[in-house]
């Protein structure tokens, strides 16, 4: 790690660079040019923009090959400050195109007029993103994440028009500043037990180490920062008013691209740092350690995010109970600790992440055009909008688990890597737990498409209008659903490979 | 192995698709489905001749006469079912035989069908027919072989019935489906008995099919109840398949009726090849009924017993066709006698004998029922030959073609196919060493044979026309529903069109040249079928034996002919009421044999009023019974299921009402949890933060 030049460094972090100046640009091109352009034109070019810098980052990540020496053994440099290998690189050129879907979906509203903040802020939040993944050192860990939730809170604000924008932000500010402290807690406690803070070297200091109380202290203030971010109960109650109160596009933004930043993160430093304290989440079985933890914060968050979901009459508001109950099972990923794992939680959590933002983009449609978001405003959409409909039947299905949809395979692999992981199949009885409350999910779901294809309009039944850019953008996310349904090997394929060379490390 | 023999598969693949794909053509495309089976069907003829031409340049021996092609069907188990495909001389020569009469018959039928509205189903059942027929023949095991025969049966069904508003048409296709089904069942119970006991159906699998010499051995050492062989036994339930299918006595009932199918079904199907797919099917196991003739010692009692159903079939029938008068009819129980001549020469004289006759035969029976539709098509859909008479004037092609086929039935000497092929069978019986009557049944059968077709031809060529005048016959037309030519509404007789006489001409042609390919002197087709060289020799035309065989049939062909002549083409019969000429000798015989020895009349007051009797006692039964039972049943379910419904309704849909009720109050209640107050919200986090800490920490100490 010593032989490498600063000109190599600067390579490797091209990515994150040119999307940081991508939001450099933007902010500057919309104060200085575009101030008194229509909004129209001013988003449109913010966000050709932010997209042409998205795009290069993601070019950069496919065609350049990662270093030499990192090809079979990954890359960790500056004590974990910065990681590199072709697992992590999935993971960001993921979290690009989510950004730009996001970008995409956010091209047709009218909530501010500060355009350049609101499409800088969302770069910038890709880029403390990009950082967190690749990062394996518990500092670097933390000021990515705080990167992240900066720029989220001030989108989550960014409808000064609405003040339930504004107090949405502020819970989600205040909870989250309460739980970064904890994970801050967390965190130092781990380092003044290990005296390191990269993954690895808490790894050998900590594996082979008694469990005590303080490491459990630590374990459990880590895994409430994460789960914060991540929204599993008991940490979640900042979603539903986030989601609700904050303008579509950002909340879309927080489900999906924050999400899948997060849980990557969560998963490496669990099964890396943690690795020898993972305990036991059998049923009857449970000796501490994280497994038990996450086992009882999935139980919770499917428990409480199905059953809560049922009775919302607002669809952000349901979306954001059903983000807490696919916490839940995708947290079977990080407990089935195996590389199975691992790829079955990535697949999931990417294809959670693109049909969610596929249907934050249809519910933002139709929030513009009726005026709000709640499941009664959906009525006759069939009729009034069928590729909407349809769309909104295939985003709905696939979160529901129906196949041949992406959600029905994700769901499945990580079902799978679950029941095969530990001993005796030790994680049955959360995955009997999962599929039972999958079962309920699926009433929550059909209401809405209830509405969309069974109840007529009430009035105002005309056709709804759409622009075509936003047609394109979600019949493309129905479709991509479709396809990783239909194929899943083309994303997971990947993954199963990148993770085995990842783990050569 | 060749080309040919390994793409045998081909050859009844080619009409199977014109078949489907005429299913699917609509009615109205009438050019295009005649000319797709026709096409179809002289590819097939291609092919069957170059299978033909394959089996001619063939290195000759014993060991590669069969060319096979076997494979895997289906696995059950342990068991693999086999099925395959073989090209053999017999195979070859019926394939060329089947292919160019359906050939030539298709061509027939545009011209005789022209008119039909149902042209297009026509031809879809004909290339279907013709597809069974020849997988029939191609096939290398006894399964595919019946399957394909059970494909044969349902084509003629569909065709006897094809003019469906007949009720006539109708009962016969019924009856020669159930008919033949009796044989087929026995048939079916020959087939599984063979199967149990060799364990294979194929015929030939280099050494190991059940008509090869290993396994035969094995099989003909087995008895079973009352010392017979096993090999016999299966024998005599396999040739109760061919009695159904060509028309033996007992179950010769159903051919006769057939021949309300349209007069191109009658030739292809109950004439040329299906009814003597018994005859082929006789030969293809032959091995079976006499070991001997593959070298391997064993009973042919199964042959005998062949031979003699075969030659009272052949007298039998023979009887009934002098005092018939539908022209049809006293063809179709020509038929039936020569059938019987075949069978008796399969058993007398082994499988060239029959084969040459079957091919023979083929062809001028083809010829005749060609020749008989004709004649029907020029006289306005009339069948009744005293309703006919001078027709020679009309119709002079037909006549000369009819003639032809007329004297190679009745075995005139030297020039005609059916003197060779008959004379062999009886020259075969004069040698055979169980007993002498089958030669002196088939010298009367001769005899017969050769009476009741100059009887015909005299009735319907020669004398004045007895059909109705102009003006009745419309009068006729206007009552009946039939749909007749309107485009002939002249009385006359006339000529058919040309594509009805060139197949008879050509017809007429192989029905001379044929006979010289089977002659004593020059054996090439027994010679063929054993794979072996013939040899041309005159010298055997004077053997002893042979000369006074040929000179007796000579004989008796010559005093049948005259006698006809003498009774019925002397003294012109003046008009259609008048009485035979035999009946005014022996009503009695005559009435019998124009009742057909009442064999109908006998089934009807035996084996159908028994069926109607025990269909009546079942239907009781099941009333009463069965019902009875039935009911008691289904009411004690319907109260079950009321109860079921009842437990349902009150027990399970409220509790699952119930359970969907808790599940929203406790959602309700879980997001009283998110009452929007932050403080709320931070204080769960500190007390989930406890909780946690305190229950691992409690885990630790406990374990």
């Amino acid at each position: 790690m010593s032989g490498i030049s600063y000109s190599e460094i600067l390579k490797l972090v091209a990515p994150e660079m040119l999307v940081s100046l991508a939001a450099l640009a933007v902010l500057a091109i919309d104060l200085l040019v575009m101030r008194e352009a229509p909004q129209r034109y001013r988003f449109w070019t913010g966000a050709a923009f932010a997209g042409l810098g998205c795009g290069l980052a993601i070019a950069w990540l496919l065609a350049m090959n990662p270093p030499p020496h990192s090809m079979s053994a990954g890359l960790s440099l500056l004590q974990g400050t910065y990681a590199d290998d072709v697992l992590v690189r999935l993971v960001k050129v993921a979290l690009l195109v989510m950004t730009l879907f996001t970008l995409a979906i956010s091209m047709e509203s009218n909530f501010t007029d500060h355009i350049g903040e609101y499409l800088a802020l969302i770069l910038l939040a890709t880029v403390g993103m990009m950082f967190l993944v690749s990062s394996e050192n518990l500092l670097m860990v933390f000021i990515s994440l705080e990167l992240t939730s900066l720029s989220l809170y001030i989108l989550t604000a960014f409808n000064k028009r609405n003040v339930e924008s504004a107090e949405a932000a502020l819970k989600y500010f205040l909870f989250g500043g309460m739980s970064a402290a904890f994970t801050l807690f967390g965190l130092s406690l781990v380092y003044g037990l290990a005296g390191s803070i990269q993954f690895s070297e808490i790894y050998s200091k900590l594996h082979a180490a008694k469990i005590d109380t303080l490491l459990l202290a630590a374990i459990v203030m880590t895994v409430i920062g994460f789960g914060f971010k991540i929204a599993a109960v008991p940490f979640h109650l900042w979603a539903p008013d986030a989601y609700q109160g904050a303008p579509t596009p950002s909340a879309a933004f927080i489900a999906s691209g924050s999400k899948v930043a997060s849980f990557f993160i969560f998963a490496k430093l669990m099964m890396q740092a943690f690795a020898g304290a993972e305990g036991n989440g059998a049923w009857r079985h449970f000796t501490p350690g994280w497994l038990p933890v996450v086992a009882t914060v999935a139980a919770c968050s499917m428990l409480l995010g199905n059953l809560a979901a049922i009775v919302q009459g607002n669809v952000k508001r349901l979306l954001a109970y059903s983000a807490i109950a696919h916490a839940g099972y995708a947290l079977l990923g990080l407990l089935s600790n195996s590389q199975q794992g691992m790829s079955s939680l990535i697949y999931y959590i990417v294809t959670y992440g693109l049909t969610v933002l596929g249907a934050f983009g249809v519910v933002a449609i139709v929030e513009e055009r009726t005026g709000d978001a709640s499941i009664s405003s959906f009525a006759g959409l069939g009729r009034r909008q069928p590729l909407l409909g349809l769309c909104m039947m295939v985003f709905m299905l696939s979160l529901a688990g129906i196949p041949p949809l992406a959600g029905f395979f994700g769901k499945f692999y990580l079902f799978t890597a679950a029941i095969g992981a530990g001993k005796d199949m030790g994680m049955l009885w959360l995955v009997i737990f999962a599929i039972a409350m999958s079962a309920v999910s699926l009433y929550y779901y059909l209401q809405v498409l209830k509405q969309i294809y069974v109840v007529p309009a009430v009035e105002d039944s005309r056709p709804i209008v759409v622009p075509v850019s936003s047609r394109i953008i979600l019949s493309l996310l129905a479709l991509v659903v479709v396809v990783l349904g239909c194929a899943p090997e083309l994303l997971l394929g990947r993954l199963i490979t990148a993770i085995k060379l990842a783990s050569h490390q | 192995m060749t080309w040919i023999a390994e793409h045998l598969w081909l050859i009844p693949i080619l009409p199977l698709a014109a078949a489907g794909i005429t299913a699917l053509t609509k009615q109205a495309y009438r050019r295009f489905a005649s000319s797709l089976a026709i096409w179809a069907m002289f590819g097939a003829l291609v092919l069957s001749c170059m299978a033909f031409v394959s089996t001619l340049g063939r290195p000759t021996s014993a060991a590669n006469l069969h060319e096979v092609h076997n494979f895997d069907w289906f696995q059950i188990g342990e068991t693999t079912l086999r099925l395959g495909w073989v090209l053999d001389p017999l195979t070859a020569i019926m394939l060329v035989m089947v292919s160019f009469v359906s050939l030539l018959i298709f061509i027939y039928s545009v011209g005789y069908m022209a008119h039909d509205e149902n042209y297009t189903r026509f031809f879809c059942f004909l290339s279907l027919f013709a597809a069974a027929m020849l997988g029939l023949i191609i096939s290398n095991n006894l399964l595919l072989l019946f399957i394909c025969w059970e494909l044969v049966g349902l084509a003629s069904y569909l065709l006897i019935g094809f003019w469906y508003h007949k009720p006539s048409a109708v009962a016969a296709a019924k009856k020669a489906f159930i008919t033949t089904r009796i044989g087929d069942v026995v048939f079916f119970l020959g087939i599984l008995w063979l199967y149990s006991q060799a364990g294979t159906l194929l015929f030939y699998d280099h050494g190991n099919g059940c008509l090869e010499k290993s396994l035969l051995t094995e099989l003909v050492g087995r008895t079973t109840v009352g010392g017979m062989a096993v090999t016999t036994g299966i024998g005599l339930l396999i040739f109760c398949g061919a009695i159904g299918k060509s028309g033996q006595v007992p179950l010769h009932v159903w051919l006769p009726d057939a021949m309300e199918g349209p007069t191109p079904v009658s030739a292809l199907i109950h004439a040329a090849t299906m009814v003597a797919a018994g005859v082929f099917l006789m030969a293809r196991v032959f091995p079976i009924l006499d070991p001997n003739s593959i070298g391997v010692t064993g009973s042919a009692a199964a042959l005998t017993v062949v031979t003699w159903v075969g030659v009272i079939t052949a007298v039998f029938a023979a009887c009934i066709a002098v005092a018939q008068t539908d022209i049809k009819r006293i063809l179709a129980y020509s038929t039936v006698s020569q059938l019987g001549f075949m069978m008796m020469g399969l058993g007398v004289g082994g499988v060239a004998v029959g084969m040459f006759h079957l091919i023979t035969h083929a062809f001028f029976k083809a010829l005749l029922f060609l020749g008989a539709g004709s004649v029907i098509h020029g006289c306005h859909e009339e069948q009744d030959v005293r309703r006919m008479g001078g027709l020679r004037k009309w119709m002079p092609v037909t006549f000369a073609t009819y003639a032809i086929g007329m004297m190679a039935l009745s075995g005139v000497p030297i020039f005609f196919s059916g003197f060779w092929s008959k004379d062999e069978i009886l020259h075969a019986a004069h040698g055979w060493h169980v007993s002498h009557a089958p030669f002196y049944l088939g010298i009367f059968g001769a005899l017969l044979t050769a009476f009741y077709m100059t009887r015909q031809v005299c009735y319907v060529f020669f004398g004045k026309y007895r059909g109705e005048s102009h003006e009745q016959r419309s009068a006729l037309q206007e009552k009946s529903e039939l749909v007749t030519h309107s485009a002939h509404s002249a009385s006359d007789p006339h000529e058919s069109p040309r594509v009805m006489i060139w197949p008879l001409i050509i017809l007429a042609t192989f029905a001379v040249v044929l006979g010289f390919i089977g002659t004593p002197a020059w054996p090439w087709f027994q010679n063929y079928l054993m794979g072996k060289k013939a040899v041309l020799n005159f010298g055997e035309l004077v053997q002893p034996d042979v000369v006074s065989v040929l000179l007796m049939s000579t004989a008796v062909v010559i005093v049948g002919i005259g006698l006809g002549g003498w009774l019925y083409g002397l003294k012109s019969v003046n008009s259609a009421d008048e009485l035979d000429v035999l009946e005014r000798v022996r009503p009695d015989i005559y009435i019998l044999l124009k009742n057909k020895f009442y064999v109908n009349e006998f089934y009807e007051a035996t084996i159908i009023r028994f069926n109607a009797w025990w269909a009546e006692f079942c239907d009781t039964l099941d009333y009463w019974v069965w019902n009875g039972i039935v009911l008691a049943i289904s009411y004690s379910i319907l109260g079950l299921s009321w109860v079921n419904r009842i437990f349902d309704e009150n027990v399970i849909n409220l509790g699952f009402d119930e359970g969907c009720r808790e599940l929203r109050q406790g959602g309700r209640l879980l997001s009283l949890l998110q009452n929007g107050r932050v403080q709320n919200y931070l204080r769960i986090i500190g007390i989930a933060l406890v909780v946690l800490i305190l229950a691992l920490i409690w885990g630790c100490r406990a374990s």
